[in-house]
């Protein structure tokens, strides 16, 4: 991208603006922010030591959370499958295909913590929500990544087949499917690390998982065992990601 | 004498190109023949071949293969599609699949759908498969994936899939164009062999006039969409095939003046 001419100027009185426009309108008072000094400090102060008798919370709550994203991925696989089917170029009409894609970017568009809370309000408290509302949100992307794959392949065997007589879902078992499974592998494996994520927080909405137990913490001023918590979190998520470096790099 | 072509005034346009990919052809090929296309590049024969196989449409003219017409609006009848086998140039296999998957999958169209899809096949299925692959010389590659072969390995894996289909029909574009010279004699008479040995018509492609010459009973030239000449292999003469390849001339607009 180039700043230069007309359009540079535009470009940069627009960004001025848009920082001018939220610093005027919303009250940041840095003579508040000094003063909570002394605050701030007896807060974190109150988060140490972190209290470690909080592990068998820390310990149920990572399972739940666990198991949240595993089932909730699990979901989002099944619902892919035929979703991505309906959204490849290659396979279905543009007809069929234009609302597809339009329908996953909608879902895509709406965030996770929202729909857990639609889905707390529609089937109660729980991980039950969590599960559906990450099935449901991470459809929206892996659906999208699948169909992509499904297009990505070489259309060469495809013919082939085709010409020897095969039908179209056996095209896609037999030409498509083995062409594509590395790629869904690695996407599958990425979109189950940002659900696992993602999942650590939905607790605070009620919708399961570790997220309650610090909203709970918080909620009740005891500082210590939520700081005890967020590092358990901050471990999980390390973990989380040196799982997902080996393992992507064992399918690309 | 059965017929397994019957072409008549066939013309075709590829979808907004300007020029007739094919013109005017018209030709017959009797069961069990072995033929071969000679041409350059851009001649047709990749065109004819791929409407003979079912895959254009859109095409004028009367079109019959192995007796039954085809339909220039729509593709053949799936039932019908094995008995027309294919060897592309390119191979066209699945990389990451072992060699007998491959040959498998020539038998997909034969095989009733759900078996197909649920991808298990006959002790029968299983059995042509592994003739296919024994004829092709290539047995003991079977639980090796297509991707640790070489070019030669792979088109042999490319015809036993095409046998695996039992076909009355071989069609193959340019079989050996990927191939040295050496690979590339042994392919092609692997590939009519076969055919002659279950009765099947063999039409392939080439740009090379020996090997045409070598492994096919007759010759058709094709040259700008039409059929040049057709000859038996016996009485192709050296002016034929010259004028065949003779250099295009130049587009008017693109002329250079004569230097003399």
């Amino acid at each position: 991208m180039q700043f230069g001419g007309f359009g540079g100027f535009v470009t940069s009185a627009l960004i001025a603006g848009a920082i001018l426009w939220s610093f005027a309108t919303t009250d940041v008072e840095l003579s508040r922010l000094v003063s909570a000094g002394p605050r701030i400090a007896d807060f974190l102060g109150r988060m140490f030591p972190p209290d470690p008798t909080v592990m068998a919370e820390i310990r149920k709550g990572s399972a739940e959370t666990l198991r949240i994203a595993i089932l909730g991925s699990l979901g989002a696989v099944i619902l892919s499958i035929p979703l991505a089917i309906l959204a490849s170029e290659t396979m279905v009409s543009p007809a069929v295909f234009r609302p597809i894609r339009t329908l996953l970017a909608f879902i895509r568009a709406i965030p996770l913590i929202l729909v857990a809370m639609l889905m707390v309000g529609a089937v109660g408290l729980g991980p039950l929500p969590g599960i559906i509302a990450v099935a449901f949100h991470a459809t929206g992307m892996l659906a999208k990544f699948y169909a992509e794959a499904i297009d990505g392949v070489s259309r060469a065997p495809i013919a082939a087949l085709e010409s020897a007589g095969a039908g179209p879902l056996v095209r896609l078992r037999y030409a498509i499917w083995p062409q594509m499974a590395p790629v869904v592998a690695r996407d599958t494996i990425f979109r189950f690390e940002l659900n696992l994520r993602e999942s650590l927080i939905l607790g605070i909405v009620g919708a399961g998982g570790i997220g309650f137990y610090i909203q709970t913490y918080v909620r009740s001023f005891q500082y210590d065992k939520a700081a005890s918590v967020t590092m358990a979190v901050v471990a999980m998520v390390i973990a989380i990601e040196a799982i997902n470096v080996a393992l992507r790099r064992r399918f690309t | 004498m059965n017929i397994a072509i019957r072409i008549n005034d066939l013309n075709f346009a590829h979808p907004g190109g300007s020029v007739p990919a094919l013109e005017r052809v018209s030709l017959t090929i009797s069961t069990g023949e072995s033929v071969a296309l000679l041409g350059p590049s851009g001649a047709g024969k990749t065109t004819l071949l791929a409407l003979l196989d079912g895959r254009l449409q859109g095409w004028r003219g009367r079109v019959s293969v192995l007796g039954a017409p085809l339909d220039p609006d729509q593709p053949p009848p799936r039932a019908s599609r094995p008995d027309t086998g294919f060897v592309f140039q390119e191979f066209a296999l699945v990389e990451r699949s072992t060699v007998l998957r491959n040959v498998l999958n020539g038998r997909l169209g034969r095989m009733a759908p759900l078996r197909a899809l649920l991808g298990s096949p006959t002790p029968h299925d299983l059995d042509i498969a592994r003739t296919a692959l024994t004829d092709c010389g290539i047995a003991d590659l079977a639980e090796r994936r297509v991707d640790s072969l070489s070019g030669g390995q792979r088109q042999r894996v490319a015809i036993a899939r095409c046998l695996a289909q039992e076909p009355r029909l071989i069609l193959a574009d340019e079989p050996v164009s990927n191939l040295d010279p050496t690979r590339a004699g042994e392919v092609l008479a692997l590939l009519t062999g076969a055919a002659q040995a279950r009765g099947a018509t063999a039409l392939f492609s080439s740009h090379q006039p020996d090997l045409a010459r070598r492994f096919a009973q007759r010759i058709i030239g094709m040259r700008d969409g039409r059929i040049a000449f057709d000859v038996p292999t016996s009485e192709l003469n050296d002016d034929a095939t010259a004028e065949l390849y003779r250099e295009v001339e130049p587009l008017p607009g693109l002329s250079l003046r004569a230097v003399s």
